[in-house]
């Protein structure tokens, strides 16, 4: 129960340094302008204006996200280390764990708050421009706040042992990668399957992608933007599912993150 | 690169009640010890507890308040946002933070009014201030202070040193590392003297002093040519005015002024300082 108490006290106090710095704000009227923006692109575009609207819209929800977990999140971390607040915050009878999952809390606290700002101004921009704002949307939204759930970890979990470059660059890999990995994963079996590679290639391709698609977060899971701009059902219990799969990234990174964090020295 | 050993055979006990001050020169390992004290470093051989519990536990710092070298907050809360926070981390809400929260302030001569102000606008002497108030809202039984009056102006400096004995008059227990000798001189019940990651001396200020013997100041009404000084005495600068390492070395000279009919002026004994010690001691840790 403490410990919940301290995590909370953390992720309050995570949350008011973040809603006070200067690049969150940059982010979110980029995402707003964007936003916007895909108003102008809907007029320009050949394809329905309600789909370009609707599908540019949840594109910058998700790279805004992946924006604040990169340029918000990453800094958290290594703020505390290099400016040294770490030495007070940890000699408090707080764990490290309780540290890092109180961060996380924060952050996706943030995240919580951006992407219901912009939700607000998706619907009212789809009011305003006759663009059928259903409510099925609003499930694509909650897949895109669950898939930056898992990128904040992944942001922490590189931030508690790598420098901020370092920790950014890593953490858009795992992004890329966790979005790419099914299509390249298709791509290489189709490619085998048409004999366009030679057996000793095909083969150490497949295992390949075989490993990426296992071992990065299938982030393309949250990705249903067709599905909910054409108005089609997603399969039954997807939601649920790839919420459990999202919580259970989030755990193994979250303890991976903790673990290490708990080794370090504070010099 | 070797890895260096930062720490080697240190051992010390710190007794409920006391003001234990901990002085070396920089990159001796005052920081270094404070930090395993605090469970922020790892340590990789010995037993270290603090209130009988192991610092790598996190119960260890419940009873323990610890302000840092230098401390750096959060520069986007306020004074009061910040010791609100680290309240809420050692248990505290509501009224009876903010009782606390004025206590310390009061305790440390404070001004309220910079209090409500953001820290990135505050001087070092504020930030020292507030690093001491946040160490002690939860009343800890043990505080560590590490280098706690750098930074401070005298009347800083007297603040801190008042809070120190203040806090100590009130059962707490502080362990502190300081470069200001004197101030360690006179508030520490205790001192430990640590030297190239080695405890070199440690007891009260009067056992450490008293173990380096007694320097006597002699001025006679004569001069005393050089080549006749008794073993242990020499010259000052001034033909009359001369230094005995020792009480035989006292002994020689008085003898020798008794038999030569030289009147003497003057004697004084002076205990050598910590800072005597500790510089005699770096300069044997670099032989």
């Amino acid at each position: 129960m403490q410990t919940l108490k301290y995590i909370a006290i953390i992720a309050h106090n995570t949350f008011r340094e973040s809603i006070r710095d200067k690049i969150l704000y940059n982010i979110v009227f980029l995402a707003i302008a964007l936003t916007l923006f895909s108003i102008v692109l809907g007029e320009w575009s050949v394809f329905d204006r309600a789909y370009v609207i609707k599908s540019t819209t949840l594109s910058v929800m998700s790279l805004s996200g992946l924006l604040i977990s990169i340029f918000v999140g990453i800094s958290l971390v290594q703020k505390e280390i290099q400016r040294r607040t770490v030495l007070t915050l940890l000699s408090k009878p707080i764990s490290r764990v309780t540290f890092i999952v109180g961060k996380y809390f924060g952050l996706l606290a943030v995240v919580a708050v951006h992407l219901t700002l912009l939700t607000v101004i998706y619907y009212l921009m789809l009011f305003v421009m006759n663009a059928e704002p259903t409510a099925s949307l609003l499930l694509a939204i909650y897949l895109i706040f669950c898939e930056m759930a898992v990128v904040i970890a992944v942001a922490l979990l590189f931030s508690s042992f790598s420098s901020t470059i370092l920790s950014a660059l890593f953490t858009l890999g795992v992004y890329f990668a966790g979005h790419l990995s099914n299509e390249l994963l298709e791509q290489v079996r189709f490619a085998s399957r048409m004999g366009e590679m030679g057996d000793a290639s095909t083969a150490l391709f497949e295992k390949a992608a075989v490993v990426i698609h296992a071992i990065f977060p299938g982030l393309y899971r949250y990705n249903v933007t067709s599905y909910v701009v054409h108005g089609l059902a997603l399969p039954d219990m997807y939601l649920f599912w790839n919420t459990v799969y999202a919580l259970g990234y989030v755990g193994v990174f979250l303890a991976i993150a903790s673990w290490w964090f708990s080794r370090r020295d504070f010099l | 690169m070797k890895p260096k050993l930062a720490l080697k055979d240190v051992s010390f006990s710190v007794e409920p009640g006391q003001v234990y001050g901990f002085i070396g020169p920089n990159g001796a390992g005052k920081s270094t010890t404070i930090k395993v004290l605090t469970g922020l470093l790892n340590f990789d051989s010995g037993k270290v507890l603090v209130n009988g519990i192991s610092p790598r536990d996190v119960k260890s710092r419940r009873y323990i308040g610890y302000s840092p070298e230098q401390p750096y907050f959060y520069d986007y809360l306020t004074g009061r946002e910040l010791l609100r926070f680290y309240g809420k981390l050692v248990g505290l809400d509501g009224a009876e933070l903010d009782k606390r929260i004025t206590w310390a302030l009061e305790l440390l001569h404070a001004n309220k009014d910079w209090i409500d102000r953001r820290l990135r606008s505050y001087s070092k002497g504020m930030m020292q201030r507030v690093g001491i108030a946040q160490a002690i809202l939860g009343k800890p039984k043990l505080l560590i202070l590490d280098e706690p009056m750098s930074g401070l102006d005298p009347m800083g400096r007297r603040d801190v040193r008042e809070a120190i004995q203040q806090l100590n008059r009130d059962g707490v227990t502080i362990f502190y590392s300081s470069h200001l000798l004197s101030d360690v001189e006179s508030i520490s019940h205790k001192v430990a003297m640590i030297v190239d990651g080695k405890i070199v001396r440690e007891g009260t200020v009067d056992e450490i002093t008293e173990s380096c013997g007694v320097e006597y100041h002699v001025r006679t009404r004569k001069a005393i040519l050089g080549e006749d000084l008794p073993q242990g005495v020499s010259l000052t600068g001034h033909p009359e005015e001369f230094v005995c390492e020792d009480d035989a070395a006292r002994d020689r000279l008085l003898g020798y002024c008794l038999a030569n009919g030289i009147a003497v002026e003057k004697m004084d004994h002076k205990r050598p300082s910590l800072e005597d010690i500790l510089t005699e001691e770096i300069a044997r840790a670099d032989a």
